[in-house]
């Protein structure tokens, strides 16, 4: 049976396909989100950082029955946020806050080298504590997981397939049951 | 190329009381030359409305660099608004520069293209009500209007029926219903809390917000190209339906289908110039904003629609001997009782028993709360009032801000959440004479004009009056049955950050105290008309584009009248 980490490798590598194909879109001034791969540098990022944001990613937003945080690049789009948005000074914010990041999931050996199971365990432990005990020490890592949150509905298959967006709503109802799967 | 000069009637500006001026002065058939200081804006090209959210990057912000060097006033004063995509329709802050006099702020918040700011508004749209013309004269304060809501009535009419507003028949005093097309329905939680407020304040309502888009579009609408909200909120990006009123969405194409409208871009008003034998302005004088070059065009009147601030200037600067302090300004009112409304007080609560509840569609528009303080109310600390805008929404998990990773975390984005009430307060500021801009007296910008140089602060009543505002929130908040009621201190916002900018050539019945007699005519120079929110004598509480609009209607017909007659 296949591990998560070879699902992920595999999922990887098919992400470049897909990703270089989502920045042809009609508009004329096309985003640029260069396709990423775990272990590569990307405009802003280092390989180990690229790497770390990947394995993040998709246990923040994995790929269910719609598309999971790597199926729609979300480290490209962070990747290019920070090359093109943010300032010197949120660069160096973010690169510090995924070094606590890394840091504090590493505790019991290094993240990245961590099984699927246990890597799943560690961040979940870190998320509960950034919203609890921990919440002053990491802003940085909730800060994180709102540009991934922020970038996954930003794309194409978050917003299409999982936020069940629709360009043109076209009418008002103001009253519509919470579990209907029709759109926003 | 050779261009016309000569016109019946110059209006200068093209934004939401421009726009109307020249539809009606246009529609009266006469040859109307609308000058607008800046590029032309086609909305086939220039509109971003049609974006989806994967088809910008940087969820289509601008970059932190390039607000601290471009746009380090506009951004901040409207966040919410200015975006990559649509960054053009707001002015480079580097580019447009104004000084504020020491220990004042002020935010002038801008675009200059056609049309103006109705392309970015948000379309809140009501009218004045009788009480908004007579407390001045009442109180004591500034002048007296020399108009009263009757004089005013028809002309909200006739206004509302070709822009098209969204707004619900309630019968208020004051705050008279308009010609409407269907609201836009209130949400189960703003029903709930509408029933808890006004059970608990008999004198207070909750309304759906009354707003300027389509709902049940009329023929005469469609004529000209518009078509029912789309239900996007895509508004501050254009609507290529043409669903909310803009001057580029109506009063333009209107005029222009006249036939007698010639609309010239780039042209930066230096000033007026005036001819004392016949007492009228005889000229206006433009500075090309590409080249630098200067020319002068030529009519039978005048009508000054380019913003309270930039009006006061134009007249400012149009210094002659008759007019040593500028021109229609014997009673040194020009530039004086600058005023806007004024927030930052509010409160937010969550109304429980809706969380199985949500909404299809992105409404334009959400709750008003009418002013009921000296209105229904009278035992307040202060005088005048202030309306509430806000609205309930669910709060979802925007931003990733709660708990949880994995599937359990992206599905939970699927379900609503709680729903937050939310309403900030819009008040009233009093027209005071040291509140004013005033040109600089050296320093130019970079097509050779003065830079204007603002001096306003508020006044005690402000600060009294949001300070109840704010406790009045949560009383009805809690009133309603909300939990975890939480309000910021109150924090006033800069003068200017409404974006509603007014008084600075107000109306009035006497030629020493006022700029303008009651029909926005010159005292001073009879064919000169201002019909943008310079006229106005107070500032109500009300979001004022409508009345700029019916006021610029009224104005035009009388203008047109006067020619008719040979009067001016």
């Amino acid at each position: 049976m296949k591990t998560r980490r070879d699902f992920l490798r595999e999922l990887i590598v098919s992400v470049g396909g897909v990703s270089a194909l989502s920045t042809l879109t009609a508009c004329g001034d096309a985003p640029v989100v260069v396709a990423t791969v775990a272990g590569e540098p990307g405009r802003f990022y280092t390989a180990e950082e690229m790497a770390l944001v990947s394995r993040l990613s998709e246990l923040i937003i994995p790929r269910t029955e719609t598309p999971g945080a790597l199926d729609v690049n979300v480290p490209g789009y962070i990747d290019g946020l920070m090359a093109d948005w943010a300032s010197e000074e949120t660069r160096i914010a973010h690169r510090q806050a995924l070094a606590e990041i890394e840091r504090r999931l590493s505790a019991n050996g290094g993240f990245l080298a961590l099984d699927e199971v246990e890597a799943e365990q560690v961040l979940a432990e870190l998320d509960r504590s950034a919203f609890g005990e921990a919440a002053d020490e990491l802003g940085g890592y909730r800060t994180f997981k709102g540009y991934v949150t922020r970038s996954y509905f930003a794309t194409e298959g978050g917003a299409r397939e999982e936020q069940q967006w629709v360009a043109v709503p076209g009418r008002w109802d103001p009253d519509v049951l919470a579990t209907d799967r029709q759109g926003v | 190329m050779a261009e016309a000069t000569e016109f019946d009637a110059i209006v200068v500006g093209s934004g939401m009381s421009g726009g109307m001026s020249a539809k009606e002065l246009c529609e009266r058939g006469l040859r109307v030359l609308v000058l607008e200081r800046g590029p032309e804006i086609v909305p086939e090209r220039d509109y971003s409305d049609q974006l989806a959210p994967w088809e910008t990057r940087n969820f289509d912000s601008v970059s932190q660099d390039e607000i601290k060097r471009h746009y380090f006033r506009q951004y901040p004063g409207v966040p919410y608004a200015l975006k990559e995509s649509n960054k053009d329709f707001w002015v480079k802050d580097d580019e447009h520069p104004y000084e504020e006099a020491e220990g004042t702020r002020y935010e002038w918040l801008r675009g200059y293209h056609t049309a103006g700011r109705s392309i970015m508004w948000s379309r809140q749209t009501y009218r004045l009500g009788p009480q908004d013309f007579e407390e001045n004269l009442r109180e004591g304060v500034a002048v007296d209007w020399p108009v009263r809501y009757e004089d005013i009535a028809p002309w909200y009419e006739k206004v509302e029926t070709f822009v098209g507003i969204a707004g619900s028949e309630e019968g208020l005093s004051q705050l008279p219903d308009s010609v409407f097309q269907p609201a836009f329905e209130l949400t189960e939680a703003e029903k709930a809390f509408k029933r808890g407020v006004e059970t608990a304040f008999p004198g207070r309502n909750v309304i759906p917000a009354r707003v300027a888009h389509l709902t049940d579009a009329t023929e005469e609408q469609r004529s000209l190209g518009r078509s029912n909200c789309q239900l996007r909120n895509r508004c501050h990006h254009g609507c290529v339906f043409r669903a909310y009123f803009s001057s580029l969405n109506a009063t333009l194409p209107a005029a222009e289908r006249t036939g007698n409208l010639t609309m010239v871009h780039n042209a930066i008003v230096r000033s007026l110039e005036y001819d004392p034998e016949g007492n009228r302005v005889s000229g206006v004088r433009v500075v090309d904003a590409q080249t630098g070059e200067t020319r002068t065009y030529t009519s039978r009147i005048v009508f000054l629609n380019a913003s309270a601030i930039a009006s006061a200037m134009i007249l400012l600067q149009s210094t002659s001997e008759s007019f040593p302090n500028g021109l229609a300004n014997r009673s040194d009112q020009v530039g004086r009782n600058l005023m806007d409304h004024v927030s930052g007080a509010g409160a937010a609560g969550i109304m429980r028993g809706f969380d199985d509840r949500k909404v299809f569609g992105r409404r334009p528009g959400g709750i008003y709360i009418p002013r009921y303080a000296n209105v229904t109310e009278n035992d307040k600390p202060y005088t005048r009032g202030f309306g509430y805008q806000g609205g309930a929404s669910p709060l979802g998990h925007a931003n990733g801000q709660i708990p949880g990773i994995g599937r359990e975390f992206k599905e939970s984005h699927r379900r609503p959440g709680p729903w937050r009430v939310s309403i900030g307060a819009f008040g009233e500021q009093l027209p005071n004479p040291d509140n004013r801009v005033t040109l600089h007296p050296t320093k130019r910008d970079r097509w050779g004009n003065p830079l204007a140089v603002f001096e306003v602060r508020y006044s005690r009543n402000e600060e009294i009056m949001l300070e109840e505002a704010r406790t009045d929130a949560i009383a009805m908040l809690e009133a309603a049955g909300c939990e975890q009621i939480t309000s910021s201190p109150v924090n006033l916002t800069n003068p200017g950050n409404r974006i509603h900018e007014m008084g600075s050539a107000r109306m009035g019945r006497d030629p020493a105290d006022s700029v303008l007699n009651g029909w926005c005519q010159a005292h001073d120079v009879p064919n000169l008309f201002i019909t943008d929110g310079a006229f106005m004598t107070s500032s109500a509480c009300q979001n004022p584009s409508l009345t700029y609009m019916a006021f610029s209607a009224r104005a035009a017909n009388h203008a047109a009248d006067l020619l008719a007659e040979g009067i001016v």
